[in-house]
């Protein structure tokens, strides 16, 4: 969590949350970018329908909103007493 | 047979030219997940996979291996079989073998996984050439790993103890997301752990023999462990060592052992993923896994698995897992029952042979095969065929269904039945109507069509199958 934060817009959910997770074992190969708001991780390499807001197909788009109330599976238990 | 570990087995494979090793450069997205798929779709005769130089990874030092059980050679193989041995004569031997339930286990402390260990700065990209899978998926996944986990109200018991293959998202350099679903022993070993406030640990092997593997996705009892079934269905005992964070028993060949906990109270956002329906299953909130501790073999081997439209290995590895437990439920009440092949998405369509008592045994049996603990879930479609069809044969399954099967008298339908969520015809989701084709010939007292006069083989065709079998392979 240590990585500065990207400038660019996550493909999934277009918050400005994309931060770079990692970069390539032989420098220079790729960077892999990850969203810290929908988890959404791409790969510098990729083709546009995956890294690029504008081709990610709009079918898999997330709503940031709709996000806290995705169901929990599984669900947490009520703590002993 | 047993193999030590997995460099053993693709040696194996290797010698019965049923591994690639293939070193011109790959891109990890899309040659690497295409490339297994294309194995799969052009035979299911093919060889395992191994990819030695990735791009933004040094040649050899880090290794992806697919497709590992991913065709019939090589699951006969994994039993220490001859390459060509039927699937038939794969099924009769792995149950037998699970009759010696429960095997031995071997305790070791110099588990090769122990060469590197790492507790800081903790980035597993370096450590393993992670990719997409599908184009669609959330992100990279872990998904044909030994997930190791303890009951937190019962830890020193050792059945109890739960090895199983569960989906694992990359979420970061050292930060998981997994599906433990309530149903999985994994996920009452979670319930457990969280009513009590406490984080869960949890060791994931990465990297295995492919025995374990494939016991990994079996359906046993709560108490019952795994390595003690990988010692019965490899005939000798199963080497185990302690992961050294969480005390947990992996298998001791393996190539990486990730340890860490699952945050106790914690879900976030996990998926969409292309599951083994051959569709994506949806982004759901879900567990969250902290790695503070990996061990790994030098320039250790990412074995994975290709997920996606069938068939990929994952059917291969489950065939019989799925077959068994059904054929030895159901031969409990009908010894009529000669073989089952339950290997179409896990068993959602499913082919009895069985030699028929009297008319509408053959259907009493289908049904029963929906109400088994596997059915449940699975079991939507059930073919039943008389005894002289090998349903591992789906010539001889089609020529039944085509001249046996009459839709007026055979066809059963079952409303409403349960199934997993997962089954994209689900409405709602988990609610199906099933059916039972019956495709056995009509017996008294239901005496119907024209079936006095079969043709047989010519009389030496048995003798000449042997004789040719030698001069045509």
């Amino acid at each position: 969590m240590t990585s500065p934060l990207d400038t660019t817009v996550c493909p999934r959910c277009e918050q400005s949350t994309v931060r770079v997770m990692t970069t390539s074992p032989v420098p220079g190969a790729w960077t892999m970018h990850v969203c810290d708001t929908c988890f959404y991780s791409y790969r510098s390499t990729e083709g546009p329908t995956a890294t690029d807001p504008a081709s990610f197909p709009q079918d898999w788009k997330v709503d940031p909103a709709d996000i806290p109330g995705m169901l929990a599976m599984p669900p947490v238990p009520q703590r002993r007493g | 047979m047993a193999y030590a570990d997995l460099r053993e087995f693709l040696e194996t494979l290797r010698k019965n030219n049923q591994l690639l090793n293939y070193s011109d450069p790959v891109r990890p997205e899309p040659d690497l997940s295409s490339a297994a798929a294309a194995t799969t779709n052009l035979t299911d005769r093919g060889p395992a996979l191994l990819f030695d130089t990735i791009e933004g990874y040094e040649q050899g030092k880090a290794r992806v291996a697919l497709n590992v059980v991913g065709s019939w050679p090589n699951h006969a193989l994994m039993l220490g079989m001859a390459k060509d041995t039927p699937v038939k004569e794969q099924f009769f031997e792995f149950a037998e073998r699970g009759e010696a339930f429960p095997g031995r286990v071997e305790r070791r402390t110099d588990a090769p996984w122990q060469e590197h260990t790492l507790t800081e700065g903790i980035d597993l990209f370096q450590i393993l050439p992670l990719f997409r899978l599908n184009e669609h998926d959330v992100g990279s996944y872990i998904d044909k790993a030994i997930v190791v986990t303890r009951d937190p109200d019962d830890p020193e018991h050792f059945g109890k103890q739960n090895a199983g293959i569960y989906r694992i998202q990359v979420k970061d350099k050292d930060r998981l997301g997994i599906q433990p679903l309530a149903a999985h022993d994994i996920g009452l070993h979670l319930h457990k752990a969280e009513e009590r406030g406490e984080n869960l640990p949890i060791a994931i092997a990465i990297g295995n023999e492919p025995v374990i593997s494939t016991v990994g996705g079996m359906p046993l009892a709560y108490d019952q462990s795994e390595y003690e079934m990988a010692a019965a269905i490899q005939g000798a005992p199963y080497r185990i060592a302690k992961a050294p964070l969480t005390g947990l028993d992996v298998p001791w060949g393996s190539e990486v052992i990730l340890e860490g906990e699952i945050i106790c109270g914690e879900r976030e956002i996990e998926g969409p993923f292309g599951e083994f329906t051959g569709y994506y299953s949806g982004a759901r909130s879900q567990p969250v896994i902290r790695v503070t501790r990996v061990s790994h073999r030098t320039d250790p081997i990412f074995e994975h698995l290709y997920l996606g439209k069938p068939w990929t290995e994952m059917d291969y590895a489950l065939a019989l897992n799925t077959s068994v437990p059904l054929y030895r439920q159901l031969k409990a009440d009908f010894p009529e029952v000669v073989a089952v092949n339950a290997m179409y998405t896990q068993g959602l369509l499913g082919i009895i042979s069985v030699k028929q008592r009297f008319g509408g045994h053959a259907k009493a049996v289908g049904m029963r095969a929906m109400t088994t603990p596997h059915g449940l879930a699975y079991c939507k479609v059930i073919i039943v065929d008389d005894d002289d069809i090998d349903p591992f044969n789906l010539a001889q399954v089609m020529w039944a269904l085509s001249v046996r099967f009459h839709p007026q008298h055979d066809l059963v339908t079952v409303p409403n039945g349960s199934v997993l969520a997962l089954d994209p015809s689900s409405d709602p989701d988990g609610i199906v109507h099933k059916v039972v084709i019956d495709a056995t010939t009509p017996i008294s007292p239901e005496t119907r069509g024209h079936y006095a006069h079969e043709v047989a083989n010519p009389s030496a065709t048995a003798a000449w199958e042997t004789l040719l079998k030698g001069l045509i392979t």
